[in-house]
């Protein structure tokens, strides 16, 4: 390395220093010092302050609560991101089809996801009335008892989440699909496709990294659901609905159990860490096939 | 969560939506007072914080909002209070935190402050709530009740008094009901969502028949049976027809709407709705009565619990004196008296129940004081929310009947005493 480069990178490094160090002052102090609290026994009002270990970790392991709001979370997200993906692409290949009225229905997609979740949750509780509500209205006048009846109130949350997030993967789709050439879809009619041939042969294959990046952000969101639940349900009936968070949450802010509170939320941390390296490596390999 | 149907901050961001004037005046002395936005026809705080400061000069009052919920409310304490940076000297407190933030060391003791008999006039079930080891640590300001609101019109058509017992009441709902043969009549609403009201209800579903949580010592539910059979009773209040099945996803505001349009016979609530209900708008505009919870075959007299707010000092504040006398000003006679003809408010100060120009505005005062006095606080505990939260969903699974009340009693029991070993 001539001096000059040794000069270069020490003002590289200067210029980078603010950067690196909000970036540790906001997110890496705050880890490593939730994760120190989730070692300790710490609840204030009763002034208790002891080092733990890993007793919360040996406790979550054997808490039905910490497995059940485990189990809540893995089958809403993967139920609630299927369905996403999935009405997400469809609706995106309806609007890329549609002549008239693309901007109302895009601007309808947005407004949708630009809700606050609060107010969507709040939107939702009305709708799943079970006399007033629309939905069971729509329904045929069912009385279904959509967010008292533990049967139905998982999937209840998961209809307002594919409800808010589905424009998301939507635009995302939309957008690629604007930058697919008019002239393959041409190529390929000539070559005697049909629909069905063309949209698993051309378009799907096209969409692939745009979906993958969609799944990404939807799952790692989706591991963390909170105010959905929380305002809608409160996570019953019977913690049927009650995510990691939610339990976090509870033993952070409500009993105070700051320790506890702080292993489950490490615990969320660990397994979006372990599923986002998975996407990456996924990404990664999409990105060097392409 | 109960005080946010009267009391409700409306999205304001915690300090910088701060309500109220910015006096930058050289005061010697500045007081910050945290508290949920007022609802009303007119918020009478800002009067009453410069009529303070008129009263004591050199001292500047600021008033700043809290964040909507009950909940985002405590998380807003605790992160603050527990940081040791909290901005601010006297607190607006939910009546069920006062013990845990008292135990945290987060309050003042008030006892060296007060008058011998200062809080007498007070509600007792609100001036229990405000002790803990034989201390005063906050001050009563507003009082809540719960009580079983009856549609009149429909009682009276049938020749029924309001019931006493249970028993009584689900015999009504089912007379009406079939002489009414409306299909969107329900009978009996109340709220059974996952959440803190729900645990009210159930708590006095208990007393009513003699049933605790916690009994002498620290023992957890020592009438085991009795509180099996409230579960049970309430289940079969869905199971039956008496009440509807949503009631399991039911808060506050859900019970209200369909019982102001005219779609219910009875609903177990708190005294803020009948202002609602006499609204011009209101379908069952002077057509409702209210009267105190009704009992359960085996026990003593129906209870209603008593919720409500307080005030309390920061231990920490720099001028205790100035604080305190902030407190004790807001919680005077006069100060609660502009409360609530500016908002729509139960005052935790008896007199006011009885005073001729008040009841003129609220009729319904006279009877809700009665219900007040017979009144019972939660358990007055600092792990009341420790408590409820192992509660809520053991208590919610009986409701909504994936648990039997004899495996909701012994899972809420196990939990509860696990918690109580835990934590000495």
């Amino acid at each position: 390395m001539t001096k000059r480069q040794r000069a270069d990178r020490r003002t590289g490094l200067l210029f980078l220093a603010p950067a690196l160090l909000t970036l540790g002052a906001v997110t890496l102090y705050p880890a490593v010092s939730v994760f120190w609290l989730s070692l300790q026994y710490r609840i204030p009002i009763f002034g208790i302050a002891r080092f733990a270990g890993l007793d919360h970790y040996a406790f979550l392991a054997a808490d039905p609560r910490f497995l059940n709001a485990a189990r809540v979370t893995l089958g809403f997200t993967a139920a609630s991101v299927a369905l996403e993906l999935g009405v997400g692409l469809l609706a995106a290949l309806l609007l890329r089809r549609q002549r008239a009225g693309r901007r109302a229905a895009l601007s309808l997609l947005l407004l949708a996801w630009a809700l606050p979740s609060v107010v969507t949750a709040k939107l939702f509780e009305w709708l799943y009335h079970p006399t007033a509500g629309l939905v069971n209205v729509v329904l045929g006048g069912h009385a279904f008892n959509w967010l008292g009846d533990p049967r139905l109130a998982v999937a209840g949350v998961i209809l307002a989440d594919v409800w808010r997030t589905m424009p998301f993967v939507a635009l995302l789709c939309y957008a690629r699909l604007l930058t697919i050439s008019p002239e393959l879809y041409e190529a390929a009619r000539v070559d005697g496709a049909g629909g069905l041939a063309i949209f698993r042969r051309i378009t799907f294959p096209l969409l692939r990294s745009v979906l993958l990046i969609a799944l990404s952000f939807r799952t790692l969101d989706a591991l963390r659901a909170f105010d959905l639940m929380f305002v809608l349900t409160g996570g019953g009936p019977a913690n049927t609905t009650e995510t990691l968070t939610v339990y976090a949450y509870r033993s952070l802010f409500q009993t105070l159990q700051l320790g506890l509170g702080s292993a489950i939320g490490v615990a969320v941390f660990a397994l979006v860490m372990l599923v986002a390296w998975v996407y990456l490596g996924m990404l990664h390999r999409e990105g060097t096939a392409a | 969560m109960l005080l946010i149907r009267i009391v409700l901050v409306l999205g304001c961001v915690l300090a910088a939506a701060a309500c109220g004037d910015r006096s930058t005046g050289s005061a010697a002395v500045t007081l910050v007072f945290k508290h949920a936005k007022i609802l009303g026809p007119s918020d009478p705080v800002p009067r009453l914080l410069r009529e303070f400061e008129a009263r004591n000069p050199g001292v500047r009052v600021r008033s700043e909002s809290l964040p909507w919920s009950s909940d985002e409310q405590h998380q807003f304490y605790v992160v603050n209070l527990e940081g040791g940076n909290a901005g601010v000297d006297v607190l607006m407190l939910d009546v069920i935190w006062v013990p845990e933030f008292a135990q945290a060391g987060w309050l003042l003791d008030l006892t060296p402050f007060l008058e011998p008999s200062e809080l007498d006039g007070h509600f007792p079930a609100a001036i229990e709530a405000a002790r803990a080891h034989g201390r005063v640590w906050a001050l009563p300001w507003f009082m809540n009740v719960g009580l079983l609101y009856y549609r009149k019109d429909l009682l009276d058509k049938y020749g029924l008094r309001p019931p006493e017992t249970y028993a009584e009441l689900i015999a009504q709902v089912r007379r009406i009901k079939s002489g009414e043969r409306d299909p969107r009549l329900d009978g009996f609403l109340w709220q059974g969502k996952q959440y803190e009201g729900m645990v009210v209800n159930v708590l006095e579903g208990f007393w009513a028949n003699d049933a605790r949580v916690l009994g002498p010592s620290d023992t957890v539910f020592p009438e085991p049976e009795r509180a099996e059979e409230v579960l049970a009773f309430l289940r079969a209040l869905i199971e039956e027809g008496i009440s509807p099945a949503w009631v399991t996803a039911a808060d506050e505001e859900l019970t209200r709407r369909p019982f102001q349009d005219g779609r219910a016979i009875f609903l177990r609530s708190w005294p803020y709705a009948m202002d609602l209900f006499g609204l011009p708008d209101s379908v069952v505009r002077g057509k409702v009565g209210i009267a105190p919870l009704p009992r359960h075959a085996r026990g003593t007299r129906g209870v209603g619990s008593s919720g409500g707010a307080h005030l309390g000092v920061y231990r920490q504040t720099r001028h205790p004196e100035a604080a305190v006398a902030l407190a004790r000003f807001l919680a005077s006679e006069v100060a609660e008296r502009a409360m609530v003809e500016g908002a729509a408010l139960s005052p935790s100060r008896m007199a006011l129940y009885h005073d001729a120009d008040l009841v003129r505005g609220h009729p319904s005062f006279p009877a809700i004081h009665t219900l007040a006095m017979a009144a019972q606080p939660r358990p007055v505990t600092p792990y009341y929310l420790m408590l409820s939260t192992v509660l809520q969903p053991e208590l919610s699974a009986a409701l909504v009947g994936i648990k039997t009340p004899r495996q909701a009693v012994a899972g809420a029991r196990y939990q509860i005493r696990h918690l109580l070993q835990s934590v000495r």
